[in-house]
């Protein structure tokens, strides 16, 4: 079990966002947050999935394909954040419809992405390491969560 | 291994919960319907006091919250379950075992969300949107740090 690797590495990527959340807004924190969680996600797998060089070979591509297919909904979540921090003080009932009608849509998205991506990765994988990569995965993305949630104020 | 059990069918997350509860006599079973119920106790006070409603507004928010307790109670308990079948079987893991548990995962991840969208649709019918959206923020909050409670706790396969 390499928990405080993992632990460790995530809340390296998340402290300096912190301090730069004060002054910025919120969907650029959320972008930065998202970025640099990114950058030291694939060092954090590699170090918990403790992959052979025949499955690193197999699992890669599939990873760094799953990655690009999740950008749009990244930039998505980002500029769904952005609209409401624009619309903070005067949001209409219409608007928040929509940033709640979007909202579901990209969350159906992305789980329907780690499905699929999940999926294709326990076709190449023991089942066993592709159960750690999806516990490993939800992990990351809980993190992200929680430090996002906590970046963005309630509708009023 | 019963003790594992226990402390992880508290995904729950209750923290201090969990130290009673090992300490308990009751079946797993039993014990993850009590944690559910006072899981979802607390969380209907924080849910009620975050939103900030009208009294109008509450007599028409909280039935229909009621009806999403009692829906998302159920899979709570597939949860757990999911998490009791894990630690079953985490000493002798079988490649049939890992597939049918990230399946079981997956659906129990999108009846959440297929839920919390239904009930939120129930909402935009009583409530204006705005107020619709808050709750979703607060409902993910609280699912996200529950999540991540129980994440914590569960040993990678």
């Amino acid at each position: 079990m390499r928990l405080a690797p993992l632990a460790l590495a995530l809340t390296l990527a998340v402290l300096p966002v912190m301090s730069h959340a004060q002054n910025s807004g919120l969907a650029s924190d959320e972008q930065i947050l998202i970025k640099q969680v990114n950058a030291d996600k694939k060092a954090v797998i590699a170090a918990n999935l403790g992959l052979t060089e025949e499955e690193s070979a197999k699992f890669w591509p599939i990873y760094d394909e799953y990655e690009r297919a999740t950008k749009p909904y990244q930039d998505r979540l980002a500029a769904n954040i952005n609209n409401f921090a624009e619309k903070y003080d005067s949001l209409s009932d219409a608007d928040a419809a929509a940033m709640l009608k979007e909202k579901m849509a990209i969350e159906d998205g992305r789980n329907a992405l780690r499905q699929k991506y999940t999926a294709k990765i326990a076709k190449v994988l023991p089942a066993k390491k592709a159960l750690r990569y999806a516990q490993v995965e939800t992990r990351i993305q809980l993190m992200l969560a929680r430090e996002i949630y906590g970046l963005i104020p309630l509708a009023r | 291994m019963k003790k594992m059990l226990i402390a992880l069918a508290a995904v729950a997350a209750i923290g201090a919960a969990e130290t009673t509860l090992a300490q308990s006599q009751m079946n797993p079973r039993d014990e993850t319907e009590v944690l559910v119920s006072r899981l979802q106790a607390d969380k209907r006070a924080v849910v009620l006091q975050a939103m900030n409603l009208s009294d109008a507004e509450v007599a028409k928010f909280a039935p229909i919250y009621d009806g999403y307790q009692a829906d998302m109670r159920s899979l709570m308990n597939r949860g757990a379950d999911l998490v009791n079948r894990f630690a079953a079987n985490y000493d002798t893991m079988t490649d049939d075992a890992a597939k049918s548990l990230m399946k079981d995962f997956f659906k129990v991840r999108d009846d959440r969300n297929a839920l919390i969208k239904r009930y939120a649709k129930k909402m935009e019918k009583a409530l204006p949107a705005s107020k619709v959206l808050r709750w979703v923020q607060i409902e993910n909050k609280s699912l996200a740090l529950l999540d991540f409670q129980a994440a914590r706790i569960i040993p990678l396969s």
